[in-house]
C-alpha cells in the first residue's frame, strides 16, 4: 500500500513538491521498519561514563537517578554531512514516453534527497542546476527555511539548452570546499570518457559522488512500430529511423553506453545507478542511504 | 480519331489527385521527438522499398481509372470509312403482308422487290426477314445464309390483319437497343394511310436505323367493300329478323352495286343500290329464313375491284325456338301477367313464349320445360308445385319472383326462402314513395334499364338477404332486387310487385328493357355478335370458369390451341379472317364469322413529303431505293464510337484498383 504512494506516476498528481518529497520519504522509512541496516542520525548510540568538562545537557538523567552515576547519551546522528545535488536541466531531460517526465523524475529524487537530509537528518543540502551552463547555485546550509529554498530552486528548473559537463562542473567546483556527497542526476547524453573526466575532479576533493542515470523506458528500448521520423530534443535533428535498428542495434549500443559509463565511473571510484522513470522513487533513495551508512 | 464531348477531357486534371496522395503526401508521417538521436543511425528498411513497388502499381491503376473516367465522358470515336462499316450493318427485310396487299400483285411484286435487294446484298452481310401485320413476326434471325432468307421471303403468305406502322417503329426502336450496328431497314408495303398510327412519333426510328421504302403501290385505285353489317347472332322468329349492310367506296365513282345475302352458300335475297362516289349506302334485308342451329351468312357485292377480298362480310346466325316462360301469378292479379306479356313482346326478336297459370292451377305444372318461371306476388304456392320448383332450381333453373302485397302475408318468400320482415308502405308512411338508392350496375338487366332511375316505388317488403347478393337498394336501404344461387340455378327477387298498384315500374319506359335483359340473364343467352374483326380478342372463359377445356376451330379446319393452351388460355387472338367454330368453357357450342379491318380497304397511300420525314431526310424515295446495293464511295466515312471499349476497360481497371488497394491496406493493418 505504501508503495504504490511512491509510484512515479502516482506522484505527478500531487503538486507540491514538498509534499511528493514527504510522501515518499515518509512511506520509505516507514517501510524500513522491518530492516535492520538502515539507521538515522538520532538513533542512540551508546552511553559513555561523564568526565568533567562535557556538555551537561547530554547527561541521561534516568540513568543518574537509577544509579546515582551520570552518564552521557551519544546519537549516531551528530555526525554532520553535506549533500550537494547537480541537476541536469537540458532538454533531453523533458522527454517521456508515459506520466513522467525524466525531469520530473529527478525533481522528485532530488527533493526527497533533500528532504531526507535537511527535515530527518537535518544535514547540510545544496543544489546546483546546470545544462551548457551553471544555471542556479543554492549554496549547502542547514539555514532554517533551507529545504523551502531547494524545492523553490527545482520548481524553477525547466529543462532547455543542451548538456555540456565541462563548463558547469568547472565552475561549481569552487563552491566544493566541504566534503560531502555529490548527487549528480543526469541522463549523461555524452560519451562516458568525457562525462567521468569532467565529474572525476569532484571526487578528488574527497566527495562521495554518485551518478543518478536517469532514463525513461523508451530510451532503453523504444519500440517503433514502422519507420518514424525521430526529432533530437536538444539539436533539434531529424532522422529517420527504422524498428528493426531500434530494436537491434539501438539497444545494443545503449547497453554498451549504460555499462561503459558505469564501469567507467566505478573505476574513478564513483558510484553509478541506472533510474528507469516507471521504477519507484525509494531505490534512489536506498543508494543514497546505503552510501551514506558506509561513509558513517 | 475524336470525341464527342471533348470538354469531358478537363476532367483528366483530377489526375493530379492520386499523384498528391501518393507522392506528396507519402512523407507526410508525424515526427516524434526523441531525447537524442546520439545512438541512432539513419536507414531504410527494406520492406519500405518493397511498399513502394506495389505503391506505385496503386497508383498507376487509380490514374488510368481516371483517365479512362474522362475519356468515357468524352465519347472518343474512329472515322471508319463506310465500306469497312458496310460488313457490320444489319439488314432488315420488313415485307406487308397485311390485307390489304392482296390488292392485285402487291404482295408478289413485294416479294419480289424483297429478292432483288437480297440478291444485290454482299455475302457478307447480314440479313433478317420480317413480315408485318398487326404485330411484327421474325422469319429468320440475322445470318448470311441467302437460301434461308430467300426461303422466308417466298414463304410469306397474304394475311388478313392490318398493318401497322407504330408497331414497327416500337419494334425497331427496341431491335436497335440491343443491336450496336447500324441497322438498314427495308420495307416493302403498299404504305396505306390508315397504316399509320395516330401519332407520328410513334413510327419514329432511332438514328442508327436507315430507312430505305419499297412502295409497291403507286396509285390511289378505287375500291368497294361492305364497311359493317348488323345482322342478329340468334333468330328465334325468322320473319322478324333483318340484316342492315352498309356499303362504302374508296376512291371511286358513282355505280350501280349488287349486293346479295347469302345463307349457307346459297345466295337468299339480292339488292341492286346505287353507291355515290366515294360515298357509302346502307341496305337491308327483312326476314332472315335459315335453318335451326348455326348457318354461315355473307354479305356479298359484285365489286370487280382491286382488292376482291374485301366484298364479302361474315356471320354466323344461329336459329332457335323461343324459350317458354311460365309466368304464376293470384287469379285476382291480371295486371302483372298483361305487362309481363307486353314487354317479353315489345322486345325484339321474340325470344320467349310466355304461358301464363294462376297459382292454384299449378299443381301439376312442370317448371323443367320452361327457360325460367316467374311467380309473382302470390298468397300461396301449392306445395307439389313449389317442391318441383325448388327442384328445378337446384337443377340449373331461374326463377324470377316479385313479392308484392299478396307475398307480404307470408312468413317466407317462395323459392327464395328468406324471410319476411316487414311489409313496408311507402304511401301510408308519408313518404309517399321511394326510388332506387344503389345499384350493381354489372348486371345487364340493371344497366339497361338505367338503374331504374325515376321509378316510384309505393310498397316493398323488407326481406332479410341472408346469403342473397343484393343488386339494388331503395333509398332507405330496403332491398329491392335481390340475387340467391341455389345448386346450380339462381333465384332472382324483386321487392316489389310487377303490377302497377305497388309501383309504376311497369309504365315506365325502363320497364321493357329490365324484363328483356332479365329474361336473358335467367335463360342463359348472353348478348353475343356472330361477326368479329381480324386481331381482336375471343374471351373463351371467365374466372370461374378454369382448367375447363376449350376448343377452337380455324377457318381451315385446324385447332390452332395445344392441349395446354386449351385449359389455361383465357383469350384468343383471332387472326385470320372466316368462321372460327368454338366450344367454350362453359359448355356451349358458338359459330362466329372473323372479317378483316375494314380499314385495309382505304388503299390511299401516304403523301410523299410525310414518307421523307420518317426517312429523315427531303430526298425521293426512288433515290434511297437505287442505292441499295450499290458500293459507298470509299470517301465517306461515319463516325465509330469507342465507349463500350472505354468502359470496358475501366471496369477491369476499377477491379484492379480494388484488388490492389485491399491488398496495400491489408499490409498495413498487418504492420502495427
Amino acid at each position: 500500500m505504501v508503495q504504490r504512494f511512491l509510484d512515479p506516476a502516482v506522484l505527478t498528481s500531487i503538486s507540491s513538491l514538498e509534499l511528493v518529497a514527504k510522501t515518499v520519504v515518509e512511506g520509505f522509512v516507514a517501510g524500513l521498519h522491518r530492516s535492520p541496516n538502515f539507521g538515522f542520525s538520532q538513533e542512540f548510540a551508546e552511553y559513555q561514563a561523564y568526565t568533567p568538562g562535557d556538555d551537561l545537557r547530554h547527561i541521561d538523567w534516568n540513568v543518574y537517578a537509577r544509579t546515582e552515576r551520570a552518564y552521557l547519551k551519544k546519537y549516531r546522528g551528530e555526525t554532520n554531512t553535506l549533500l550537494t545535488v547537480l541537476l541536469d536541466a537540458s532538454n533531453s531531460m523533458r522527454y517521456t514516453s508515459h506520466a513522467v517526465t525524466k525531469m520530473d523524475y529527478a525533481r522528485y529524487v532530488a527533493a526527497s534527497l533533500f528532504y531526507l537530509t535537511a527535515v530527518t537528518q537535518r544535514d547540510a543540502a545544496g543544489l546546483i542546476v546546470f545544462d551548457d551552463e551553471l544555471r542556479e547555485y543554492i549554496r549547502p546550509s542547514t539555514r532554517q527555511g533551507q529545504l523551502h529554498r531547494l524545492l523553490s530552486g527545482l520548481e524553477h528548473a525547466e529543462p532547455r539548452a543542451r548538456t555540456d559537463y565541462a563548463k558547469p562542473i568547472h565552475h561549481f567546483q569552487d563552491f566544493l570546499r566541504r566534503r560531502g556527497f555529490v548527487v549528480i542526476i543526469s541522463d549523461f547524453y555524452e560519451q562516458p570518457d568525457v562525462i567521468v573526466r569532467n565529474i572525476e575532479p569532484l571526487r578528488f576533493h574527497g566527495n562521495e559522488v554518485i551518478l543518478f542515470h536517469v532514463l525513461d523506458p523508451q530510451e532503453i528500448q523504444p519500440k517503433l512500430n514502422a519507420p518514424s521520423t525521430l526529432i533530437d530534443l536538444e539539436t533539434q535533428e531529424t532522422m529517420e529511423v527504422t524498428p528493426d535498428y531500434a530494436r537491434k542495434e539501438y539497444r545494443e549500443k545503449m547497453d554498451g553506453h549504460i555499462k561503459a559509463l558505469q564501469d567507467r565511473a566505478q573505476g574513478a571510484g564513483m558510484d553509478y545507478y541506472l533510474m528507469v522513470t516507471d521504477r519507484p522513487l525509494d531505490d534512489a533513495l536506498r543508494e543514497y542511504l546505503t552510501k551514506r551508512q558506509g561513509r558513517l | 480519331m475524336g470525341f464527342l464531348a471533348p470538354w469531358f477531357l478537363a476532367g483528366a486534371a483530377l489526375l493530379g489527385l492520386p499523384l498528391y496522395l501518393h507522392l506528396l503526401q507519402r512523407h507526410q508521417t508525424t515526427p516524434r521527438s526523441f531525447s537524442s538521436l546520439m545512438f541512432f543511425e539513419k536507414r531504410t528498411q527494406s520492406s519500405i522499398k518493397h511498399r513502394r513497388l506495389r505503391y506505385w502499381a496503386l497508383l498507376s491503376l487509380r490514374l488510368a481509372l481516371l483517365l479512362l473516367l474522362a475519356l468515357a465522358f468524352a465519347n472518343p470515336f474512329i472515322n471508319r470509312s463506310a465500306a469497312s462499316m458496310a460488313s457490320d450493318k444489319l439488314m432488315l427485310l420488313v415485307v406487308d403482308d397485311s390485307f390489304s396487299m392482296r390488292a392485285g400483285t402487291r404482295l408478289a411484286d413485294a416479294k419480289q422487290a424483297a429478292l432483288s435487294v437480297l440478291d444485290s446484298r454482299t455475302p457478307s452481310e447480314r440479313a433478317q426477314v420480317i413480315s408485318l401485320g398487326s404485330q411484327l413476326q421474325v422469319l429468320t434471325q440475322a445470318t448470311q445464309d441467302p437460301g434461308a432468307l430467300r426461303a422466308a421471303v417466298e414463304s410469306i403468305a397474304p394475311g388478313d390483319t392490318r398493318a401497322s406502322f407504330g408497331e414497327l417503329g416500337r419494334a425497331i426502336r427496341a431491335m436497335a437497343e440491343s443491336i450496336p450496328t447500324p441497322i438498314e431497314l427495308h420495307l416493302f408495303s403498299d404504305l396505306k394511310k390508315t397504316a399509320m398510327p395516330a401519332s407520328f412519333a410513334e413510327m419514329a426510328l432511332p438514328p442508327n436505323v436507315s430507312l430505305v421504302l419499297h412502295p409497291v403501290a403507286k396509285d390511289v385505285v378505287p375500291n368497294w367493300t361492305i364497311e359493317s353489317v348488323d345482322a342478329p347472332a340468334q333468330v328465334w322468329d325468322p320473319k322478324k329478323a333483318r340484316v342492315q349492310a352498309v356499303i362504302a367506296g374508296y376512291h371511286t365513282p358513282a355505280a350501280m352495286r349488287t349486293v346479295s345475302l347469302v345463307v349457307n352458300g346459297k345466295s337468299v335475297a339480292t339488292r341492286t343500290i346505287a353507291v355515290p362516289a366515294s360515298g357509302r349506302v346502307s341496305v337491308e334485308f327483312q326476314g332472315l329464313d335459315v335453318p335451326y342451329g348455326f348457318s354461315r351468312c355473307e354479305v356479298r357485292i359484285d365489286s370487280a375491284d382491286a382488292l376482291p377480298a374485301d366484298d364479302t362480310s361474315l356471320f354466323a346466325v344461329q336459329r332457335a325456338d323461343p324459350g317458354r316462360v311460365l309466368f304464376v301469378h293470384e287469379p285476382s292479379d291480371s295486371r302483372s301477367p298483361l305487362y309481363f306479356h307486353s314487354a317479353l313482346d315489345a322486345a325484339a326478336e321474340s325470344a320467349f313464349v310466355m304461358d301464363t297459370i294462376a297459382a292454384e292451377q299449378t299443381e301439376n305444372a312442370d317448371p323443367s320445360r320452361y327457360a325460367f318461371v316467374v311467380v309473382s306476388d302470390v298468397l300461396s304456392l301449392p306445395a307439389p308445385f313449389e317442391q318441383r320448383l325448388r327442384k328445378y332450381v337446384q337443377g340449373g333453373g331461374s326463377v324470377l319472383v316479385a313479392a308484392g302485397t299478396s307475398a307480404a302475408h307470408r312468413p317466407r318468400v317462395p323459392v327464395f326462402d328468406e324471410k319476411i320482415e316487414a311489409p313496408r308502405y311507402y304511401a301510408s308512411e308519408g313518404q309517399r314513395f321511394l326510388t332506387v338508392g344503389a345499384s350493381d350496375t354489372s348486371y345487364p338487366f340493371v344497366e339497361k334499364s338505367g338503374q331504374m332511375a325515376g321509378v316510384k316505388f309505393y310498397f316493398a317488403v323488407q326481406v332479410d338477404p341472408g346469403n342473397a347478393q343484393v343488386i339494388s337498394r331503395l333509398t332507405d336501404q330496403t332491398p329491392l332486387l335481390l340475387e340467391k344461387k341455389e345448386g346450380e340455378g339462381r333465384v332472382l327477387l324483386l321487392t316489389s310487385g310487377l303490377d302497377n298498384l305497388t309501383n309504376d315500374f311497369p309504365l315506365h319506359p325502363a320497364f321493357v328493357p329490365f324484363v328483356e335483359q332479365s329474361a336473358r340473364y335467367l335463360a342463359g343467352i348472353d348478348n353475343r355478335s356472330g361477326s368479329r374483326v381480324v386481331d381482336s380478342f375471343l374471351d373463351l372463359r371467365t374466372a370461374k370458369e378454369q382448367s375447363i377445356g376449350v376448343e377452337v376451330i380455324d377457318p381451315d379446319g385446324r385447332r390452332p390451341l395445344s392441349l395446354k393452351e386449351a385449359t389455361t388460355a383465357q383469350t384468343y387472338q383471332l387472326s385470320r379472317a372466316g368462321f372460327y367454330q368454338l366450344r367454350l368453357a362453359n359448355g356451349r357450342q358458338d359459330l362466329i364469322g372473323v372479317n378483316p379491318d375494314r380499314r385495309e380497304s382505304d388503299l390511299d397511300v401516304i403523301p410523299d413529303d410525310v414518307l421523307a420525314l420518317w426517312r429523315g431526310n427531303t430526298s425521293a424515295p426512288q433515290q434511297a431505293t437505287t442505292a441499295i446495293g450499290q458500293p459507298q464511295p470509299e470517301s465517306q466515312t461515319k463516325p465509330f464510337s469507342l465507349w463500350w471499349y472505354v468502359m470496358l476497360l475501366l471496369l477491369i481497371a476499377a477491379v484492379a484498383e480494388s484488388l490492389v488497394s485491399s491488398q496495400y491496406l491489408g499490409t498495413q493493418r498487418e504492420g502495427p
